[in-house]
């Protein structure tokens, strides 16, 4: 058949990534049914135990705050990052190239160094402190380290220059002839703003936020230094009870628990955006 | 140096739900300039790429030498094509283009290429130009060198796809010339493309007119031009009025038809039409050239009387519409002839004896006879 | 807009700016800080990186990652163009699908994607190693050599394919003689990429490391969780310092293929 002969070549990427993806994944989900025994060995026996246990209320609380931390830097994220895609769209065109490669930069620091720089600021030792005694607004140091706001700060630093270039190509996209027309018909600034420059760039907020998201949701490195271990979230959860706590079956539980949100996130943004033709990846 | 080498045979081509190509059928003479004419959209890039390979046909067969070639991929076909923007290889240079033919098909050794090359580039007069680059060409150089590339392989045929659409006016008339004296010295069958008809009229042993799929009329420049066997012809090839008359009297070689209120006798050409079906008292089409009519002061016999509504002198031509009882018709003369016209003039119009085709009202997409 | 709007908007703008890099900079600042803590400035000193020379452990761990980075990376780039290239001969749906496991490991959050690596790989009891961290990076870089070489593809005018076929070459010809050559400046512009990623990675690398070969992100990461020392300043700043190099690099090198910059603002689109 002249189909099958077609698609020959494609067969050994596919196979490649079956084996790679496909495969692990499938694990993850067969096992998250399993549990094991003290000893650590696993236990061939379908159980959904697991995903009853996630209903307690300690990890619900875990699951909330995850939730809210993604929550939380989507929504700063997009108040910080909408003023500069706007600011930068309108800029000319040398100048513009600049701005973005300064939005771009980050991306090529390591993102440990960039979550690290955080610990340097706002430790009890740390610089915003340091300035602080040194203009003696302050006389006993801040701690602002090892909360909530701190992962939340740190994550939200990590993901802005995402919703910057998504809402910032949304601006760029737009038609200046509306906003004139708009301004020729009477409305002033504001006006213009909220009832055409936002409705039309809402496809870029939408696809901004879903970027950022979704790793809001996984990057436990963030948590780790800047949440110490007062504050658990998603991805320090599974991380620990893969390794330290030999409770992968668990593990496996909640990483297809985060996988599901994931999906659930892109479903919704799918559906927000079915007019759009705008793509995640493309 | 004349026998069919290509016959085209009740082709058909269907791009989804559109008939591209209607039952084309057409034969290719080996040696000679033939040149697909005819508007945007009438398939004959369509039928250049059939015969390339680049498309299929639905139904129908295509024989070189009198061998099928329907089933075989283009890379099979000793058929070469200029495309219309070139299509030059970016990444190699002058020489490396041209001799991606013989070294793809591995059909002669580094030393005869080198010899070919040699060659290809003089007959293009592009010596010198083995190692620059296609970016730095020009696009009268770029269209020579693609020539070249097609041509070192030593094709049956040369597909020319309207390559010189995208040359200035001056440089497209020096290519055109260029481009006949090439033929003839390659002595290779060129199968040429354009929607240009002076184009076609300049370079072409043959022409083929084409509408909508269909073929109107095959002829050389000659044919088409003073014999277009239907309306679409007519209006397409050399500038002409074409207006609505009605036949009176047939009387021999002569017919007097009446356009608006006034009356002439013309004498349309026998061979080509059928006379017959123009029967008296029914309307016809009249299509006259324009640069065969006369405008002249005094009264002349069988002429048109009419005022002077438009004059336009465009270089050595002068072009003046005139009103004839609401109809209007547009003469062209050359300057040096004639006195100078005024908007409001009175006039007489008449037309030379042979230069007036008379045709039947229905008569819109007939086909039309091979030779 | 008026001058009043300009300033709001330079201000804005420079504001958002030096928030944004300050935390870089004072990475950057410490290392040089002749003490331990970062309590107080104690003057200019270099000992943190001869520190850093020294350590042997630091120096392992940068030369396995360095190994795994350019393994990834080619791989990645053989991998990632072949794939652009068959997509654009097979049927829309296994065009699809390709896509569809392709990009998978990049919507999966990483720890996820780590633990089922982990899972997989220790299941089938391979060593944890070199082998393990290439594979594993290799699944996040290979999308990005796809796209960008698809997208190069794209651009590729088909009449060219077409006087190539016309010209007698057969399918694999064409690919040998038109397509590779003319994608190459996008297979190593996304190579670099691939290097950068593979270098920056964190969370996979935990995963997939073995008992002796870890990475230097693995490690310093390792390191930063102990506390604040200026070594890892040091580390830090020479870390940076590496990728403007390869940024460097990709400018000089990527002026045919685009660059990554341009890439970046392209695939964000």
């Amino acid at each position: 058949m002249n189909k099958i002969k077609q698609n020959l070549p494609a067969f050994p990427i596919l196979g490649y990534l079956l084996l790679l993806v496909g495969i692990p994944l499938l694990l993850v989900v067969i096992l998250s049914f399993l549990s094991r025994d003290s000893l650590g060995n696993i236990i061939f026996e379908f159980t959904p135990d697991n995903y009853r246990k996630m209903l307690d209320p300690v990890y619900l609380r875990v699951f909330l705050n995850s939730f809210s931390l993604a929550l939380f830097t989507g929504v700063i994220t997009l108040l910080v990052g909408y003023p500069v895609a706007y600011f930068t769209a309108g800029l000319d065109n040398k100048r513009r190239s600049l701005v973005i490669l300064l939005i771009m930069m980050p991306f090529w620091i390591s993102s440990l160094l960039r979550t690290y720089g955080w610990i340097i600021l706002l430790g009890k030792e740390g610089l915003i402190n340091n300035i602080l005694m040194f203009f003696k607004i302050i006389d006993q140091p801040l701690n602002m380290m090892y909360k909530f706001g701190t992962v939340l700060t740190g994550t939200a630093y990590m993901l802005v220059p995402f919703m910057i270039i998504s809402i910032y190509n949304s601006v760029d996209k737009l038609d200046r002839s509306l906003l004139e027309a708009s301004y020729d018909l009477g409305g002033g600034k504001w006006k213009t703003f909220f009832n055409i420059t936002l409705p039309l760039t809402i496809p870029g907020i939408a696809r901004g936020f879903t970027l950022v998201f979704i790793p809001a949701l996984g990057l436990y490195y963030i948590s780790d230094l800047l949440g110490g271990g007062n504050t658990m979230f998603l991805g320090n959860l599974i991380n620990n009870m893969a390794t330290r706590g030999r409770n992968r079956p668990l593990a496996s539980a909640f990483a297809v628990v985060m996988i599901l949100l994931v999906i659930l996130v892109l479903f919704i943004y799918g559906r927000v955006t079915k007019s759009s033709k705008e793509s995640l990846y493309q | 140096m004349n026998e069919q080498l290509l016959s085209i045979i009740n082709i058909n081509k269907y791009f989804g739900k559109s008939h591209i190509l209607k039952d084309v059928t057409l034969d290719i003479k080996d040696g000679e300039f033939i040149t697909l004419l005819g508007p945007s959209g009438c398939g004959k890039t369509t039928i250049l790429r059939c015969i390339a390979g680049l498309e299929s046909i639905d139904s129908g067969d295509i024989l070189l030498y009198g061998e099928s070639i329907k089933d075989l991929a283009p890379n099979k076909r000793n058929v070469n094509t200029v495309f219309q923007n070139y299509a030059l290889f970016p990444h190699l240079n002058v020489y490396d283009n041209i001799a991606y033919g013989p070294r793809i098909k591995k059909s002669m050794g580094e030393g005869e290429i080198k010899k070919s090359v040699a060659e290809m580039l003089e007959l293009v007069q592009m010596q010198g130009y083995e190692k620059r680059m296609t970016h730095q060409l020009s696009g009268g150089q770029r269209q020579r060198i693609a020539i070249a590339r097609a041509l070192i392989n030593k094709p049956d045929i040369l597909l020319l796809d309207e390559p010189l659409g995208a040359l200035d006016l001056k440089l497209r008339k020096y290519m055109q010339t260029e481009l006949a004296h090439l033929q003839k010295q390659a002595e290779t069958t060129f199968i040429y493309v354009t929607h240009d008809q002076e184009e076609a009229l300049n370079m072409s042993d043959r022409i083929v007119v084409m509408n909508e799929g269909v073929v109107q009329q095959v002829g050389t420049p000659g044919d088409i031009y003073n014999n277009s066997k239907n309306l679409f012809v007519a209006g397409f090839i050399g500038d002409r009025n074409i207006k609505e008359v009605k036949v009176l009297q047939k009387k021999g070689d002569f017919c007097s038809v009446k356009l608006g209120n006034s009356v002439i006798y013309i004498k349309p050409d026998r061979s080509l039409v059928d006379h017959d079906k123009c029967s008296e008292m029914e309307t016809a089409v009249l299509a006259v050239h324009m640069d065969k009519m006369k405008i002249s002061h005094e009264e002349v016999p069988n002429s048109l009387y009419g005022q002077i509504t438009f004059v336009h002198y465009a270089g050595s031509q002068i072009k003046t519409e005139v009103d004839v009882d609401g109809e209007l018709l547009t003469v062209i003369e050359y300057q040096n002839d004639y006195g100078s016209y005024s908007i409001g003039d009175k006039v007489y119009v008449s037309c030379e004896e042979t230069g007036a085709l008379l045709l039947p009202k229905e008569d819109t997409t007939g086909r039309g006879q091979d030779e | 807009m008026n001058i009043k709007q300009k300033k709001i908007r330079i201000f804005y703008l420079s504001l958002f700016f030096i928030i944004l890099y300050v935390p870089v900079l004072s990475v950057v600042l410490y290392s040089f800080n002749d003490s331990s803590s970062t309590a107080y400035w104690a003057g200019f000193t270099l000992d943190w990186y001869r520190q850093l020379f020294n350590d042997r452990v630091i120096f392992e761990s940068f030369k396995v990652s360095i190994e795994v980075a350019l393994l990834t990376s080619v791989l990645s780039a053989i991998i990632g163009t072949a794939s652009a290239i068959i997509s654009v001969y097979v049927t829309k749906k296994t065009e699809k699908a390709m896509n569809g496991l392709m990009f998978l490991p990049l919507i999966v959050p990483e720890v996820a994607l780590g633990i089922s690596l982990l899972i997989f790989f220790s299941e089938l009891k391979l060593p944890f190693g070199i082998f393990t961290l290439v594979i594993s990076h290799s699944l996040f870089c290979v999308p990005y050599v796809h796209i960008m070489v698809v997208l190069r593809l794209k651009e590729i005018n088909i009449s060219i394919i077409e006087a190539a076929k016309d010209l007698g070459a057969t399918r694999w010809q064409i690919i040998k003689t038109i397509l590779l050559p003319l994608v190459m400046p996008s297979t190593l512009t996304a190579s670099l990429l691939a290097l950068a990623m593979s270098l920056d990675d964190v969370i996979i690398s935990t995963y997939m490391a073995g008992p002796t070969t870890t990475t230097l992100p693995v490690h310093i990461f390792s390191m930063m969780r102990v506390g604040v020392t200026p070594k890892v300043n040091a580390l830090c700043t020479l870390f940076l310092a590496g990728t403007f190099l390869l940024i460097g690099l990709n400018q000089i090198a990527g002026t045919k293929g685009g660059n990554i910059i341009e890439f970046e603002q392209k695939q964000i689109r």
